[in-house]
């Protein structure tokens, strides 16, 4: 569904023009609020690399990374993967859950806390997709679904039965910190998620490179028919690369509450929109793992420039969302433009 | 008391239902639409931009409808003229109008979260109070004009679809486009200006959202109902009454929870009823279909 | 004459498909035109039609030179097309089907009355009734075929081609149209029927037109000529390369194939199959196009439900699906190599190994062994002489005939026993279709069965120790020896039993 572009050079072209051309239409809708788009630009630059930017477009890449390549594993196969949203809360609660009242030492509740968020993450999107392989609903619509009942579901039991009476806000209580994630291993400015999101991304990238599975899901995504008469059984494929993803949005959401937020806060997983962001970071990537890579850290740097030019210009950061969109658009407009060579 | 509920109901599915029928279009046209919830908060954001601008709801409906259309028109190029694929660009779109929409609300109005303005009021209800309590009739009475178009539409869009040549055309060309192309019809050029069409109907559908039953514009208001009207075109076969019923109980669901609400059920778990049973109707129509299956074998 | 084609000449990148092609019908003529798959009779007909330009030559109606720019033009000059596959709207009504775009109205409506009551019309006067408010998905074939030709003459067409109709019927339903046929004739229509069965020729038609390699080899009269001429005309006169044809083998059965059956909406396609094919020869199953044969290789592939049994070696495989069965040691060369047989943007390398990417020589450890794959299909590009600069490139940019020799080659070295090969060198260049007939005869003398499938029946007998016909969904005969030439076989083929 993706269109595959026949080599790694003409994509590039394509990601660059796309790019070029929302920087483009995004400096007409600045403009068209009398801003200066030269000016909202050069913060947006500034902000994403100077000062504290680079720290904090890498603390950002590592949700954007583990969402992007959720949805890319599953575009890879052929899957569009909307449920992204749904599968990091109930893999976030999974964790908050086992990290808050599972009696077992502090590390050993991080790694279980881990496993579950991996496991009912992965559930969660597996679910779709038997609805998908056995009554026909198609899985985009299955597991968007899916996600506004895991946002009442989480919400309602964060606000209640789990809440943590002493705080003001709908959360949890917080995560003992032997639970959690180190926010820095051996006073290095690295984080154990960070850690933990890197080894993840090595292990996509090889399993698609080198992975003969990775290969299996490739195939099936450029000819489904040819996938299945050179033997993939295509219904537990399908089966296994949707728990695979929602295992990593899952995994993200762990790693939010288990390394950052440290208890479960109603809104607080969704409010950066990083399942949008990583599913337009692996569309412009074409779903290429290590393309995605790149996009989703080009994009956690511009929604960083985002904020830091919010605070020098009073412009809104989501203006950075709108240029996500808009390199979308141009991307899937891309082939119009350059067919009639 | 069943009079309120019921007259709830009709208040609440107005705008899906408006933006399930321009999905229906698009199906019937095929063009798979997923940019409904998209256009629908443009609709709603443009509508009450403009009503603060000129205080008049009448301009606010209108330019709520032509700037969606405008809106529309990346999909009516892209994926019905020029094979673009229409997922990636419904996605786009989606995420273009939240992001636009919030960018646009903070730019213009120094707003976050939600606008509100005197000048913002909602659309005149048509009520006869002497009859408010008849029931039934008090129900059906005391809308405004968007509801009872949508009503209007829903006959207008089925005697169009099989009654009319450009609707037997229509139909023809979503099934298979090969041969209305080869019988001589012009099939991208349909495909257009149904897009653009229903892009105004989510204006129309926005326009409600915003300036129904509130007078407001909230981040991301649409909150799931264009997806929801996705579903309804699927639940509906893309038939004006199968979707309006859908709609219908769609309505019925989410007031049903607004009532359970008020009971003290807290509203998070009443909020998910619209896409569980949305997710249920689903299931019901799967497993249905599938037992037809077995059986023919 | 109603109708005159006079030297159409057609080139596609450089290859003539219609050379100097002049065609004649009358009014109230019923003309053949054959030819086998590739002679260029679908070119003629497509220009005809104005789906595609001559280079060279005129189309005249009733005497006056006419010019189509696309089909609309064609159909404006009277001129109708029934296609093999049906331009149709299964979930719209007949009348629905019929009026489309040329609705009868009343005021902004469509008026069904009035569009029931010219379906019935259009019925009666040509001898097609059909019922107009039926849904065409519910409509039989035959009667769908009916729709197609209505559509046709709702357009006032005078001159109607019908593209292989019978392809789909059944002998009634052929009867039935046969009927139809001369009734449109008596009535002064001209009909051009394209086709490759000969008793149908025979049985119908006026005047013929054979077709072969892009040339009219042959321009007969129905009354004066005979099967064998026909035959001659169509195949020419070139006898196939005598190819040293091994004894039959007593082993056992590799395939073997036992009351095979396939039902499909109702109809059997597949009737109570049953054959074997030994190791160390190459069996051919010919046949009309839609008697059933890509139905009966799906259904010994796994690919499509079907009761009776199917064993490999001696070991049943019916219930297993297509990757045991292939485990089992079935190659599978499928028919269409771009829908099935390649992904045409994974590289060269990659199509080579997918199948057998699970086997020790491509993957240890679920890790793909990369150098080993890339030398792999280095070879093979070699050895099948594929002419890519690199087996890096997307296998979509090779030409047909190299993309062919890459599925062959992929399925020659998986190194199973058995070789299923559909349609070997459809739409491949005359230097591979030499190069794969010689690879599958060396494969056969290594020792492995081969079960061929082609509409080419030259290639056939080039290449097959025995033949299998297809007819109506059965084996109705079995030839080898003195039996396997081109009359006997194409006897078989149209029907046989009704020829003796």
């Amino acid at each position: 569904m993706i269109a595959v572009a026949f080599d790694a050079k003409s994509r590039l072209a394509a990601i660059l023009f796309s790019i070029a051309a929302a920087v483009v239409l995004g400096g007409l809708v600045v403009g068209l609020t009398g801003a200066n788009p030269i000016s909202v630009y050069l913060e947006i630059a500034k902000g994403a690399v100077l000062g504290r930017g680079l720290d904090e477009t890498l603390a950002r890449s590592v949700p954007l990374v583990g969402m992007a390549l959720a949805a890319a594993i599953a575009l890879r196969a052929g899957l569009v993967n909307l449920g992204g949203d749904g599968q990091m809360l109930i893999g976030g609660l999974a964790a908050a859950l086992v990290a808050l009242y599972l009696p077992v030492p502090g590390a050993a509740r991080a790694v279980l806390a881990l496993a579950a968020a991996i496991c009912a993450g992965g559930l969660y999107a597996w679910l779709a997709a038997i609805l998908q392989l056995s009554l026909g609903i198609p899985f985009l619509i299955a597991s968007l679904l899916f996600s506004y009942i895991a946002r009442g579901l989480t919400s309602y039991l964060v606000r209640y039965p789990l809440r943590d009476p002493a705080t003001g806000m709908p959360e949890t209580y917080r995560v003992a910190s032997g639970a959690r994630l180190p926010a820095h291993i051996l006073d290095l400015p690295v984080s154990m998620a960070m850690v933990i999101m890197t080894l993840v991304a090595v292990v996509i990238v090889v399993n698609d490179r080198s992975g003969v599975n990775g290969f299996e899901w490739r195939m099936t995504g450029l000819n489904a028919r040819f996938a299945q008469y050179s033997g993939v059984d295509l219904s537990r494929q399908t089966q296994r690369v949707a728990f695979l993803s929602g295992a990593l949005a899952g995994l993200v959401g762990a790693l939010l509450i288990l390394g950052q937020q440290y208890r479960f806060t109603d809104g607080a997983l969704l409010a950066p929109g990083y399942t949008w962001s990583g599913l337009m970071a692996a569309v412009l990537a074409m779903a290429s793992p290590i393309a995605t890579i790149v996009t989703s850290v080009f994009f956690a740097a511009l929604q960083v420039g985002g904020f830091s030019m919010e605070r020098a210009l009073g412009l809104p950061a989501v203006l950075t969302w709108v240029l996500q969109a808009l390199i979308i658009l141009c991307l899937a407009a891309r082939p119009i433009l350059f067919r009639k060579r | 008391m069943l009079n309120m509920l019921l007259s709830q109901v009709l208040d609440l599915m107005t705008p899906v239902l408006l933006a399930a029928m321009a999905g229906a279009l698009c199906e019937r046209a095929g063009v798979f639409n997923i940019a409904l919830e998209g256009k629908m908060l443009v609709g709603a954001f443009v509508a009450v931009a403009t009503s603060v601008a000129f205080g008049s709801p009448v301009l606010a409906v209108l330019s709520a409808v032509l700037c969606t259309a405008i809106f529309a028109s990346p999909l009516a190029l892209g994926g019905a003229r020029l094979g673009g694929d229409p997922i990636v660009i419904g996605i786009g779109l989606n995420l273009l109008a939240s992001g636009l929409t919030t960018y646009l609300l903070g730019a213009i109005f120094g707003v976050t979260g939600t606008l509100v303005d005197p000048a913002v009021t909602a659309l005149p209800r048509f009520g006869v109070a002497a009859l408010a309590d008849v029931p039934v009739v008090g129900a059906i009475l005391g809308h405004n004009v968007l509801v009872y178009l949508s009503w209007l539409l829903v006959l207008v869009f089925n005697i169009y679809l099989f009654r009319t040549p450009w609707g037997l055309r229509l139909r023809g060309i979503g099934e298979v486009p090969s041969a209305a192309a080869a019988m001589g019809a012009n099939v991208s050029r349909y495909q257009t200006a149904i897009v653009v069409l229903a892009g105004g109907l989510c204006g129309l559908a926005g326009a409600q959202l915003a300036l129904g039953s509130v007078a407001l514009f909230a981040e991301n208001m649409t909150a799931g109902r264009g997806w929801i009207a996705v579903v309804a075109v699927m639940l509906g076969r893309a038939h004006p009454l199968g979707i309006a019923l859908a709609c219908l109980g769609f309505g019925l669901a989410d007031a049903v929870g607004l009532r359970l609400q008020g009971q003290g059920l807290p509203n998070q778990i009443t909020d998910i009823a619209p896409y569980a049973i949305t997710l249920l109707a689903m299931i019901g129509l799967g497993l249905r279909g599938m037992k037809k299956k077995m059986k023919s074998v | 004459m109603l109708l005159q084609m006079k030297g159409i000449t057609k080139r596609f990148d450089g290859v003539v498909a219609n050379d100097e092609i002049s065609l004649s019908v009358n009014s109230g003529e019923i003309h053949a035109l054959m030819g086998e798959n590739g002679a260029g009779k679908s070119t003629l007909m497509n220009i005809l039609y104005g789906l595609l330009k001559p280079d060279a030559g005129e189309i005249l109606v009733d005497g006056k030179v006419m010019d189509f720019a696309s089909p609309l033009g064609a159909i404006a000059a009277g001129i109708g097309m029934v296609h093999q596959t049906f331009r149709q709207f299964p979930d719209l009504t007949v009348w629905e089907n019929l009026v489309f775009q040329n609705e009868p109205r009343q005021g902004p409506f469509v008026s069904a009355d009035a569009a029931r009551d010219f379906v019935r019309h259009l019925g009666t006067r040509h001898g097609l009734e059909i019922d107009p408010d039926s849904r065409v998905r519910d409509l039989a074939v035959g009667i769908r075929q009916r729709l197609e030709i209505l559509k046709a003459l709702s357009r006032e067409a005078r001159i109607l081609i019908l593209d292989e109709p019978t392809a789909v019927l059944t002998p009634q339903e052929r009867d039935g149209l046969f009927a139809a046929m001369r009734e449109l004739a008596s009535k002064g229509m001209a009909l051009v029927l394209v086709t490759h069965k000969i008793p149908e020729v025979i049985a119908i038609t006026d005047q013929i037109t054979v077709m072969r390699d892009g040339r009219v080899s042959g321009t007969l009269v129905t009354r004066e000529t005979n099967e064998a001429e026909i035959i001659k005309a169509m195949v020419g006169r070139n006898v196939p390369p005598t190819v040293a044809t091994k004894v039959t083998s007593d082993a056992s059965p590799m395939l073997s194939v036992k009351d095979l059956s396939v039902r499909k909406g109702g109809v059997t396609v597949v009737d109570n199959v049953s054959f074997d094919v030994r190791p160390g020869e190459i069996v051919g199953i010919a046949g009309v196009s839609g008697n059933g044969q890509p139905q009966l290789i799906s259904a010994v592939m796994g690919l499509e439900p079907a009761t009776g049994a199917v064993g490999i070696g001696g070991h049943d495989i019916s219930k297993l699906p297509i990757a045991r069965r292939r485990a089992a040691g079935i190659s599978y060369v499928p028919e269409d190599r771009h829908l099935t047989g390649t992904a045409p943007a994974a590289s060269i390398a990659e199509n080579i190994v997918f199948g057998s990417h699970r086997t020790a020589a491509a993957s240890s450890r679920g890790f793909l062994r990369k150098d080993a794959i890339r030398a792999q299909a280095r070879k093979l590009i070699d050895r099948f002489r594929v002419k890519a600069a690199s087996e890096q490139l997307p296998i979509g940019s090779l030409s047909g005939g190299n993309m062919q020799k890459v599925v062959i080659a992929r399925e020659v070295e998986h190194g199973s026993p058995l070789i299923i090969v559909e349609e070997p060198t459809r739409g491949v260049d005359v230097g591979a279709i030499e190069f794969i007939h010689q690879t599958l005869i060396a494969e056969r003398d290594k020792g492995r069965a081969i079960l061929v499938v082609s509409s080419d029946l030259t290639e056939l007998l080039a290449l097959s120790d025995r033949i299998l016909v297809m007819f109506e969904g059965r084996i109705n005969a079995s030839l080898s020896g003195s039996d396997m030439n081109e009359d006997t076989v194409g006897r078989w083929m149209m029907g046989g039993a009704e020829n003796r």
